[in-house]
């Protein structure tokens, strides 16, 4: 089913939405855009967030269940999900919550991770303006949305094409005829436009990283110098935290003889993330860590999903504290040596006056 | 879900941070992508500096004494009996037996008020903070070199350096976001010497590592100043134009030649001298040093000894140049200018000369007799002068030198107030331990080490019944009938602003994304991030001569091995916040000794055995962590841990200018187990 | 494996019923489940234990399906196995499980050298139990163990019964002591004592122990897909989802613990 939203209509249909369920939409707060609550506020949709929305879905800090103890024995109780819709957030983050409904969904699947996947309505925009760190496209993963969303909007200019993707979609379309209204004679017109406005992002992102590849960056793990740049690595562990597809997690206690069991974001990039109680570890320096990370995302995600383990989003290189160790210098690195005259000083050498930082 | 934009609580950086709540708890943090500092980045620290506020730990309650256990009690009560026995003490014994250690982790507005109760209605110069174990060489020094005790330039500024001297910081480690600019001007062209007795990781980044042997750090200062002016490579103009008393430095300078700094200091001679004609050819160069420079006995020269060389070589006033003091905490800059110091009001307004403009502001008499350093009031609390004392968000029991001694001094006290935000082994010997709002639980400003004025905005409500400090302190002041009235942090940065030149345009509404950098003098002010560039607070800056003296303790057939002690990655000082997160504990569970392979082999230890470690002081047990990092004949130990408390192995000698504890100057021997 | 409780994290209870000294810092410890009827279990599987208010780790399960107790064999060595230590009868715990695939009893050949270093027995004795009560099931069977001193033999009080149900049993230590008469030295100085055709291996214990007793069963004519290896790695959630105990692109706790060895030699 398809529709078409003026934009002036856009926060009316958010108030709709809110006086029903928690909604979440990108927000300018002290000149960052984030996924918070809307209650009326206006929204940025000029870049992505840095802290994903995917984070809404499988957080970094939740409760598994609360344990009380009574005469020596437990009770054990599991927190309930609100129901939520989260708007705007771009195809990169919806694809990553693919790849985590693969993992998460795969035998025995994780009952709190799809209590909070289920009682999310997505409400996805389209991306038509990428960062400069972003290849989605080089991964399949975007820069437009094909399926897995509930609705998704493409920005056509004066307003947003509005298709819907599942039953929950067609009802949210149904329940405001005024805002979105039956548009199946533009139909073919506003797929169109669509095509069009998703088609310049798409060369925008793939002219980033010509050429790029999930292929052409497996080539280059082989030759990485993984040891030396863990060396430079500074164990800030920011791009796990920060990537929308990793989940990795360790679970702790908090309170006895009554508490909480959470499970909280762990990384790979920390020495003890694998260290056995022995002292023993079977990736003992931060080159066999890095390289695991990004075997993870390249080989072994894709293998046990289909789906590659990174989708282009840019995000781990913005945060990386060392210089010339993210994953954006490697592809750049992997970019330039294609490149046979090229005038541009060595890709990890120097990259000019620091990281991208998204306005 | 909400986004709570705030600072963050560990090292002196004060990186911007963005607190993630959801249902009434934070749930992550994450970086402030437009900090002037911090850029969108962070340390793992950072990352997960929400993970210990709903640790169980988190005191909830009043607590007075009863006999051996401490009970809870309700605030009245409690303040009450703080009331009580520190009036009857005031009384008794006089102003003198009291003291007062604030928190270089509270809010400015908090240090403020607990400094003007030690004084307004404690009557009392015995304040002071942990700025005393760490850079009070530095605001000595500095003071007295400059005009201000203070970092010159911003952070940031060392993108612009051609050559940066990295001396005693191990910055990958204690100041993440520091090395991250000092390695971004690597990539843009400038030099870094990294001066160190450990390899440290930046040591093994730099283009050039200097290893002397700790403790003889004026010697290789002035080796190297001495080498530039042989080399021409001084900058004349700067020192006719805008400084004083060189001859006479120059002068003390003529023993360091590079081969007696070489037997002095084990750095080869040509090192040296290669590591001199890098600096004194820079356009522009930057001092970046930190603990290994001050925490020596003769730490204030070491400090002048840098200053020295900066002015020689014309450093300081311009973007690239300047002299930068890492501080370690988010706050301690900040108490600092609030007048934390027993002989200084905020703004580093001298006791014995602004007291009669504090007098009429708090409508009330004020000690006119310079009161005692923090370790001095150790002394005297242990010799029973000192009998009563605040501690607020402090630790000394395991961040102060000779813990046999704090111990004793602690536990022969007649009243302890500790405030709080977990029970530390120094709670426990308290009287009365009232519990505090964290950093992301009250509205305060916390000021950086390059003198940024940052706004801290409570994201979540302190754990059960557990206050801002800056009420407490409020409270008592009006218990103690000094004239206050603050209903919020913001009120009382308008008395601190109305008293405090540097902080006058200090507003909380003024303070957005990256706060305000002082001095800031009036509300049009738009901040001041590099000093000095005409002239200094003390018209031209002074050289001061000074001479490498042996270290106070030196390793000796009894005791071999010198030890330094200094912090990891993934711990923050004494552990209270960070060993109560999953990931950093897990990271660093333990006490490590890092022995050189050499040493090792002789003592027949493997890597990862226990072993005993004594000085004259006391001894602990630490693992040893085997590594060509440190050099035959020194150890290193880091400080966060209880069950092997570092300090208990450190001297009480003091450097006689800042009395600064020599923390870096323990000799110590090994045993087995 | 895929009950209710590897779904939500919410573990069974356990009550302790009994606790025996396995040495001098290790326990046996008997379970009881409390709110579950039947534990069906594999030798070779292990449980994620919990001691609430501590956390939760992975602890091989020591005892047999053949038999009516769980038992599980706990040393000091975290916190969460420090708080198991501490536990007394009558206690409760939280049990998840089982996970992990187990000795892969229908594959393996008749003829089973079992072979363990130091704390990784409580695993195998999973296994020779089995064995010894399905005796007539098996052929040729040795057990082949070596700990660091005679202290820390796991389980002495059972050789005599193995050795009566027809399983050869061969001990060593890597430091001997007045009165020890047995073997010095590393287990694979055991395998040239005992009758081992070649045929199915089960070992557990530290990579490098793996690695030369697999070098010396292959000298033995075992091939490499009939050497099955139990591997311990990191791990929280004991359902493939934390990924703590990746080894490669192989989760230990889903396609493990055991793995036969051509499959792993390459990460050991």
């Amino acid at each position: 089913m398809i529709s078409y939203l003026k934009k002036a209509d856009l926060p009316d249909l958010l108030q709709a939405w809110a006086d029903k369920m928690d909604v979440l939409a990108p927000i300018l707060e002290e000149g960052q855009i984030s996924f918070t609550t809307w209650k009326g506020q206006p929204l940025d949709l000029s870049a992505n967030a840095l802290v994903s929305p995917a984070k809404i879905i499988s957080p970094r800090e939740e409760i598994l269940f609360r344990y009380i103890q009574e005469s020596g024995t437990y009770r054990f109780l599991r927190p309930d999900q609100k129901p939520r819709l989260i708007f705007g957030m771009r195809p990169c983050d919806l694809r990553a919550l693919q790849v985590l409904d693969r993992i998460y969904g795969a035998p025995p699947p994780d009952q709190a991770y799809l209590d909070r996947r289920r009682s999310a309505v997505l409400a996805v925009l389209n991306c038509t303006n990428p960062g400069p760190g972003c290849f989605c496209a080089a991964l399949g993963a975007g820069p437009d949305a094909d399926e897995g969303y509930d609705l998704l909007f493409t920005d056509l200019g004066n307003g947003y094409l509005v298709e819907s993707g599942s039953p929950a979609g067609i009802v949210l379309i149904k329940n405001s005829p005024d805002l979105l209204p039956a548009v199946s004679d533009l139909a073919d017109s506003l797929l169109t436009d669509k095509g069009r406005v998703v088609g310049l992002c798409r060369d925008q992102v793939i002219s980033s990283f010509p050429g790029m590849s999930v292929e052409r960056i497996r080539e280059g793990m082989e030759s990485a110098e993984w040891e030396r740049l863990g060396q430079i690595c500074s164990y800030c562990a920011g791009c796990s935290f920060v990537c929308p597809v990793c989940h990795c997690f360790t679970i702790y206690d908090r309170g006895v003889p009554d508490g909480q069991r959470i499970r909280c974001a762990d990384s790979c990039m920390t020495s003890g993330f694998s260290r056995l109680t022995s002292g023993s570890n079977p990736r003992p320096s931060q080159g066999d860590r890095l390289r695991n990370w990004y075997l993870d995302k390249f080989e072994y995600i894709l293998a046990r999903t289909g789906l590659a383990g990174c989708v282009g989003c840019g995000r781990c290189s913005q945060v990386c504290l060392s210089p010339d160790i993210c994953l954006r210098s490697f592809l750049e690195s992997l970019c330039s040596r294609e490149m046979t005259t090229n005038k541009f000083a060595d890709a990890g050498e120097s990259k000019g006056e620091g990281k991208s930082i998204r306005k | 879900m909400q986004t709570i934009p705030t600072t963050c609580i560990y090292c002196g950086c004060g990186c911007g941070l963005m607190l993630h709540v959801e249902e009434g708890r934070v749930v992550a943090a994450s970086p402030q992508i437009n900090h002037p500092l911090s850029q969108g980045h962070l340390c793992l620290k950072g990352w997960l500096a929400y993970q210990f506020l709903d640790h169980p730990d988190r005191l909830r309650r009043p607590m007075i004494r009863k006999g051996e256990r401490l009970v809870p009690s309700s605030w009245d009560q409690a303040l009450d009996l703080a009331r009580d026995e520190l009036s009857t003490l005031l009384r008794e014994s006089g102003p003198a037996s009291l003291g007062v250690l604030t928190s270089a982790k509270a809010s400015n507005e908090e240090n403020f008020l607990l400094m003007k109760l030690a004084r307004a209605g404690l009557k009392t110069n015995n304040v002071d903070h942990v700025a005393r174990l760490c850079h009070a060489p530095t605001l000595a020094a500095l003071s007295s070199a400059l005009g201000s005790g203070s970092m010159t330039n911003p952070i940031v500024s060392l993108r612009k350096s051609d050559m940066i001297l990295v001396a005693g910081s191990n910055t990958t480690e204690q100041h993440p976001l520091v090395a991250f600019h000092i390695l971004q001007a690597r990539k843009t062209g400038a030099e870094i010497v990294v001066v160190d007795p450990r390899r440290t990781a930046m040591a093994r980044l730099a283009d050039l590592h200097l290893a002397p042997l700790p403790g003889t750090d004026a010697a290789w200062i002035n080796g190297l100043l001495r080498a530039i002016l042989d080399l021409g490579l001084e900058d004349r103009q700067f020192i006719e134009a805008r400084t004083e008393g060189f001859e006479e430095a120059r002068a003390a300078l003529d023993p360091y030649t590079p081969q007696m700094v070489e037997q002095v200091t084990n750095i080869p001679a040509d090192d040296l001298v290669l590591a001199a004609s890098k600096l004194g050819s820079a356009n522009r160069a930057a001092f970046v040093y930190a603990m290994g420079i001050t925490q020596h006995y003769w730490g204030t020269d070491n400090v002048q000894a840098l200053a020295n060389l900066a002015l020689a070589t014309g450093n300081v006033g311009r973007d690239g140049t300047g002299i930068y003091p890492l501080r370690g905490h988010q706050n301690v800059q900040g108490a600092c200018d609030m007048g934390a110091l027993p002989a200084y009001y905020s703004g580093y307004q001298p006791v014995s000369s602004s007291r009669s403009r504090f007098e009429r502001a708090w409508k009330t008499d004020l000690p006119a007799e310079i009161g005692l350093t923090a370790v001095e009031m150790m002394d005297a609390a242990q010799a029973g002068r000192i009998k009563g004392m605040i501690i607020s968000g402090e630790n000394p029991m395991l961040s102060f030198p000779d813990q046999t001694q704090v111990r004793a001094a602690l536990e022969e006290l007649d009243f302890l107030l500790v405030v709080d935000i977990f029970p530390t082994e120094t709670a426990r010997l308290a009287n009365v331990v009232l519990p505090a709002a964290s950093f992301a639980e009250k509205e305060g400003t916390f000021t950086s080490t390059e003198r940024r004025v940052q706004l801290a905005r409570g994201a979540v409500s302190p754990p059960g019944e557990a206050w801002p400090e800056w009420r407490i302190w409020a409270d008592l002041l009006t218990r103690f009938e000094v004239d206050c009235l603050y209903e919020s942090a913001a009120q009382i940065m308008e008395e601190i602003a109305s008293l405090t030149p540097s902080y006058g345009g200090i507003s909380h509404s003024r303070l957005g994304t990256g706060g305000l950098v002082w001095p800031c003098p009036n509300h049009d002010h738009p901040g001041t991030p590099i000093l000095h560039v005409d002239s200094f607070p003390i018209g031209r800056a002074r050289f001061r001569p000074v001479e490498y003296k042996a270290p106070s303790e030196k390793p000796d057939e009894e005791y071999p091995f010198l030890l330094t002690t200094g912090r990891s990655l993934f711990q923050f000082h004494t552990g209270t916040m960070t060993r109560r997160v999953p990931l950093l504990e897990r990271e660093v569970p333990e006490p490590f000794l890092d022995i050189s392979p050499p040493d090792a082999r002789q003592l027949g230890l493997k890597d990862g055995t226990y072993i005993s470690v004594e000085s004259r002081r006391g001894r602990l047990i630490a693992r040893a962590r085997v590594t060509p990092d440190v050099n035959p004949g020194h150890l290193f130990l880091p400080i966060h841990f209880l069950e092997g408390p570092a300090n208990l192995l450190t001297s009480r000698y003091r450097d006689p200018i800042s009395g600064m504890p020599a923390l870096k100057e323990a000799a110590v021997r090994l045993r087995r187990l | 494996m895929d009950g209710r409780e590897m779904r939500d994290y919410i573990p069974y209870q356990v009550e302790i019923v009994d606790i025996d000294r396995v040495t001098s810092d290790s326990y046996l410890i008997s379970l009881q489940i409390l709110d579950r009827e039947v534990f069906r279990y594999r030798p070779g599987q292990f449980i994620m234990v919990s001691v609430f208010g501590l956390g939760e780790c992975p602890i091989s399960i020591a005892s047999t399906p053949t038999r009516n107790t769980l038992q599980i064999c706990i040393r000091r060595a975290g916190k969460i196995t420090s708080g198991i230590m501490d536990s007394m009868i009558g206690d409760v715990l939280g049990v998840r499980g089982p996970c992990g695939n187990g000795f892969p009893l229908d594959f393996m050949k008749k003829d089973i050298l079992i072979a363990g270093g130091g704390s990784g027995f409580a695993t195998l004795r999973s296994l020779i139990n089995f064995i010894a009560d399905r005796r007539e099931q098996f052929g040729n069977v040795a057990v082949a163990y070596g700990a660091r001193t005679r202290q820390d033999l796991y389980f002495m009080q059972e050789y005599k019964g193995w050795q009566m149900a027809g399983i050869q049993v061969a001990v060593t230590v890597d430091v001997g002591d007045q009165g020890w008469t047995g073997n010095v030295g590393m287990v694979t100085s055991l395998l040239d004592r005992l009758e081992i055709p070649p045929g199915s291996a089960a070992i557990c214990g530290p990579p490098v122990m793996i690695n030369s007793v697999a070098a010396r069963l292959m000298e033995k004519g075992f091939q490499l897909p009939d050497i099955f290896v139990s591997l311990e790695r990191h791990m929280k959630c004991g359902v493939g989802k934390c990924e703590h105990c990746m080894i490669g692109p192989h989760h230990v706790c889903m396609e493990g613990p055991v793995f036969s060895y051509d499959r792993v030699r390459q990460y050991l």
